[in-house]
């Protein structure tokens, strides 16, 4: 009886649904809303990342996208100076790998800080990295940015292909395999010793230092996961994209960042992925529709910080415990 | 009276005239399958043609760039529209602001392309948007018409010769900047022989960048002894330049080469002025032509300007060619200004479009697809209010330009291009021919 | 040139340092990252702007005087609002919070801009013409940055006079000290908060004004003040007046003469000093 119960845990049939869903995609919705929603999906592996450090480890970080760029500039530069390495096989390796350093090294001066210096010393980083990319235009090519042409995959190339239909075909199962794959290995690390450890850090640094937790050293191990998860997130937009600018590695867009975050809900492990998915669609649409779109944008953030501050599924998992508690009790 | 007789409808009536007969020449030299011609009879769509315009219409570059270019677009689908429209289907013009960075922009294009599936996209003043929009041409499958830009490596590959064309859909309906740069060099060495140094301020992006390689291999060509004695590349936008000016006055350049537009153009004057620079170097603006008009009777003299091609407001002289009469009384009537140069890039963009489509209108019977117009747009050569200009192979279009200095005189309320002064360089001497880089053919010149 | 690229970094060290002293006063005392501060330094600039191309018909140098005064009231204003509505629900909560709030703030006021003055640039530059310039070790320079140093160094000394000598000032230096004692002692952190952001709103509009007859008022005016703000933030230690000071001169030099002698890689050698002295002294020059 239990077992079967287990078997037909509502978490489980949601995430069937949702993986199905993901998948028939392409075949539900215009190019246009399909790749709307890669988008969406890519923030959506950057903001598990960046959920490590806010909402499990108590860090809140205003210049991730410094690693994004380091991901997304991996690809772009490797297209650039090595096109015989333009595989997708070798450039997630690749953009994992230029993510971690950068990470490592920023994570290692910001990590001796916390709360508001932590924040602004991440974002002061990540300008560093941004006036790097901006001056330095022989090589990354400045303000203009880089165009990311369609990678190959194991000496396949997609050539003749326009991008669209690239995106909604190979591209779009890679890109929800990545995902799930960011998705399950997040899971285990929230749940794994580690994650516990980090979130005995976020809600009291002394005890968790008295009970032997090396503070300093779980909270670089966090930037840097969460660093990776950005560079992941970059270096698979860049091929939705086509093209990356130096403008993702401005504390600006580290800001939306946050927000995604923030607008799911930084208290529910899947709340950053609600949040990127709706954010994207919110900003292209509020830009569709008004000259003053970021009064949109902006005038929604604050109305979410006012009223809803556990973001869009901190406030569904509120109403649904709400739900939820009278049935129990009636069963009990 | 007898000018007013020649009068702007005649005028425009054999101007079309004449694109239609060239057009059917040009369908006789082949450019499309004979095969296409005989099969197909196909129908108008009866809705209007989604023209998709973007240019600056906030921030710095609205005033003096993108809301000029704005108005032409504006003026001409509404003359257009009078006159019957683009083989009868009338022009709906949806215009786009083209602020807020080339990955806004990259975003947009998509979004015309793909969602709002627009007939046509003619646009962009900056050379970054271009770079970055233009190859989205063909990978989405739309139409891109590049109005304004002036990057020389839009078109051209990595080694000479190169294939041509590099977007199949994407086209630029102007000159590149080496008009602009080669243009200037010509002309200081003819009127500026004596000078000893030069430094160049230019905007640090591919416009500035490639602006100043430019001039400075055409220098290097023309005027070997000229020495460099410092550039400095101030981002776009900037809004303080008093470290760049005071730089530039520690440096003393004789000549200072320039590249910066819109609002950094005039930013850009204005401290000059306040600071003293003017005084000790001579200014050559690539693209100085609009900022007179903008700045008014406080504009310096005696600057070397270039009007990025023959646009320029009194040239061709009105009695000689009534197009520019035409067009500079209607845009005046309408907007109280002047047209700058952004306005004719405008006009040349639009007419393009319609003269590509009537060409392979005619040819396969009915709305041509995009393919078809592109074809039909290689080897146009069409008049425009500053005279002639051709697409080529390459899908750029070669100008001649036109060179002056600034000077006051009393019939305008700023200073306007001395007559005397006025030096036009006929395209062939201004633009590499097709497949050759612009910088490998300048320096194969015989000096 | 030398006198001229120094007094260029002092000019502009002048107005950051205007910027970054509000910044500062508001994070010592609220312990808050004021992230649209920028765009207060904008909205004193564009209506600076606005009142100079009103009255700039044959007008003298004190058309100054309105645009400053105006200038400097609007971004109060606009400061008052933002504390009232949108800081104060955010004393008791998060961090993370407090600085979204601020960025929500960023975002609406650069429409609110547009709405109110549209997307196009404006010139005001009649006070900078009408000063003319004057004679520097044979350099003409202009009249008008001279006067924005001097402007900036009384403001300076009256900010550092009103924090050492009135109640006011040393109350809240008190709370940017310690804030629990502070509280403790009974004073109303809340008005005082209120107070500080006014000032540093003030600050900021006053800093834009100041600056616009220099430059164009345009939409992302603050972007780059505000960047160079928080560098000096960093470098001098948070919520440090003196660092604030020393931070802006360093600043200011940096990029005069980073443009002067190495113009490729200005910006990032700014980033860089700002990043050397955080690994030798993480805590900022002055900070504790």
């Amino acid at each position: 009886m239990a077992q079967l119960k287990s078997f037909v845990r509502p978490g489980l049939i949601i995430y069937l649904v949702v993986i199905s869903g993901f998948l028939f995609l392409p075949r539900i919705v215009s190019t246009f809303n399909l790749i709307l929603f890669q988008y969406g999906i890519t923030f959506a592996i950057v903001a598990l990342g960046f959920n490590l450090l806010l909402g499990y480890t108590g860090l809140l970080s205003f210049g991730h996208g410094a690693y994004f760029a380091a991901g997304a500039y991996g690809v772009a530069m490797t297209a650039k100076y090595f096109p015989d390495l333009f595989s997708l096989e070798i450039l997630i390796p690749i953009a994992l790998l230029i993510s971690f350093l950068i990470s490592a090294i920023f994570g290692f001066v910001c990590v001796r800080h916390t709360k508001i210096f932590f924040a602004i010393l991440a974002l002061a980083l990540s300008m560093l990295l941004y006036a790097l990319l901006f001056k330095f235009y022989h090589l990354t090519g400045g303000s203009d940015g880089l165009y990311v042409k369609i990678p190959m995959l194991f000496g396949h190339t997609f050539a003749n292909m326009r991008r669209p239909q690239f995106l909604s075909g190979f591209y779009h199962y890679f890109l929800v395999g990545m995902f799930f794959a960011a998705y399950i290995v997040m899971k285990c690390i929230v749940n794994s010793p580690f994650g516990k450890a980090l979130q005995a850090i976020r809600d009291n640094e002394v005890r968790a230092e008295l009970i032997g937790i090396r503070v300093r050293r779980y909270r670089l191990y966090a930037f840097i996961i969460s660093g990776m998860y950005s560079g992941l997130g970059g270096a698979l937009w860049g091929f939705v994209n086509g093209h990356v600018t130096p403008d993702v590695s401005h504390w600006i867009f580290s800001g939306e960042l946050v927000y995604m975050t923030l607008l799911g809900g930084f208290g529910v492990f899947a709340g950053p992925v609600v949040g990127a998915l709706i954010f994207n669609f919110l900003k292209l649409y509020a830009m569709g529709s008004t000259e003053y779109w970021m009064f949109i944008i902006g005038a929604t953030l604050i109305i979410i910080v006012l009223v809803l501050p556990g973001g869009v599924a901190g406030g569904l998992a509120r109403l649904a415990s709400r739900i939820k508690q009278p049935s129990d009790k009636g069963a009990a | 009276m007898t000018k007013k007789e020649i009068g702007r409808r005649d005028f425009l009536k054999k101007a079309g005239a004449a694109g239609v007969a060239l057009g059917s020449a040009g369908i006789a030299g082949g450019y499309i399958t004979p095969r296409k011609v005989a099969a197909q009879k196909r129908a108008i769509p009866k809705g209007p043609i989604r023209m998709a315009a973007v240019s600056f219409l906030t921030g710095a570059a609205a005033s003096p760039f993108g809301i000029p270019g704005m108005n032409t677009y504006q003026m001409m689908a509404e003359q257009y529209n009078k006159q019957g429209g683009i083989l009868g289907r009338k022009i709906e013009l949806l215009s786009y602001d083209e602020a807020g960075g080339v990955d806004a922009q990259v975003k947009l294009s998509r979004k015309l392309i793909l969602d709002d599936q627009v007939d046509v996209t003619l646009g962009y003043i900056s050379s970054a948007n271009c770079k970055a929009v233009l190859p989205l041409s063909d990978e989405l499958g739309g139409l891109i018409m590049a109005y304004d830009c002036g990057t020389h490596e839009l078109m051209e590959g990595t080694t000479s010769p190169y294939k041509t064309p590099k977007y199949s859909l994407g086209f630029r309906t102007k000159a590149h900047l080496g008009i602009d740069n080669i243009g200037l060099a010509l002309y200081i060495k003819k009127y500026f022989p004596d000078i000893k140094t030069m430094g160049g301020i230019n905007q640090d992006y591919a416009w500035g960048r490639e602006s100043w390689l430019i001039f400075e291999t055409a220098m290097k060509k023309l005027m070997p002894h000229v020495k460099v004695v410092g550039t400095w590349w101030p981002p776009l936008g900037t809004t303080d330049f008093t470290a760049h000016i005071s730089a530039l006055m520690g440096a003393k350049p004789d000549i200072v080469h320039s590249s910066l537009w819109g609002g950094d153009a005039v930013t850009f004057s204005k401290q000059a002025q306040g600071m003293g620079l003017i005084e000790r170097s001579r200014m050559a603006w690539s693209r100085g032509e609009p900022y007179p008009q903008e700045v008014g009777k406080e504009y310096p003299e005696e600057q070397i300007i270039c009007c990025a091609g023959t646009h320029y407001f009194l040239y061709p002289p009105h009695d000689k060619w009534p197009l520019n009469k035409y067009f500079v009384e209607e845009y005046r009537k309408r907007y109280g200004k002047y047209p700058t140069y952004p306005c004719y890039h405008a006009y040349q963009a639009i007419a393009v479009y319609k003269q590509a489509v009537e060409k392979a209108g005619a040819l396969v019977g009915g709305w041509p697809t995009i393919e078809e117009i592109s074809k039909a747009v290689v080897g146009l050569s069409i008049q425009t209010p500053s005279g002639h200009l051709m697409i080529r192979e390459d899908h750029n279009g070669i100008e001649d330009v036109l060179v002056g200095v600034s000077k006051m005189t009393p019939d305008f309320p700023f200073p306007i291009l001395d007559p005397q002064r006025m030096e036009v360089y006929p395209a062939h001497m201004v633009n590499a021919p097709v497949g050759i880089r612009t910088v490998d053919w300048i320096n194969s010149w015989q000096s | 040139m030398w006198p001229i690229y120094i007094l260029n970094g002092l000019y502009f060290a002048a107005f950051i340092f205007l910027i970054s002293l509000g910044l500062n006063i508001i994070l010592g005392v609220m312990g808050l990252l004021n992230l649209a501060h920028g765009s207060l330094y904008a909205i004193g600039a564009f209506m600076a702007a606005w009142t100079i191309t009103r009255l700039a018909e044959g007008a003298s140098i004190f058309i100054l005087l309105p645009a400053l005064l105006t200038g400097t009231a609007l971004a109060a204003l606009f400061g008052l609002f933002m504390e009232y509505f949108l800081i104060r629900p955010m004393y008791k909560r998060a961090l993370e919070y407090q600085l979204l709030i601020t960025f929500g703030a960023l975002m609406l006021f650069e429409d609110v801009i547009k709405m109110i003055w549209g997307g196009e640039a404006i010139y005001a530059s009649t006070p900078f013409v009408l000063l003319g310039r004057v004679n520097i070790l044979g350099n003409p320079y202009p009249a008008y940055f001279l006067l924005v140093m001097l402007l900036a160094l009384v403001v300076g000394v009256l900010i550092w006079l009103f924090m050492a000598k009135t109640r006011i000032g040393v109350m809240l230096r008190a709370i940017s000290l310690d804030r629990e004692m502070a509280t403790a002692m009974g004073l109303k952190i809340n008005r005082l908060g209120t107070f500080s952001f006014v000032l540093g709103a003030a600050l900021a509009g006053f800093s834009g004004a100041l600056v616009v007859p220099t430059t164009p008022a345009l939409l992302g005016f603050g972007m780059e003040p505000l960047i160079l703000a928080f560098i000096v933030v960093v470098m001098g230690g948070l919520g440090s007046l003196k660092g604030a000071l020393i931070g802006s001169l360093v600043v200011g030099q940096t990029r005069s003469l980073g443009i002067a002698f190495f113009p490729e890689i200005e910006l990032a050698v700014m980033f860089l000093i700002a990043a050397a002295i955080l690994v030798a002294k993480p805590e900022g020059l002055f900070g504790r």
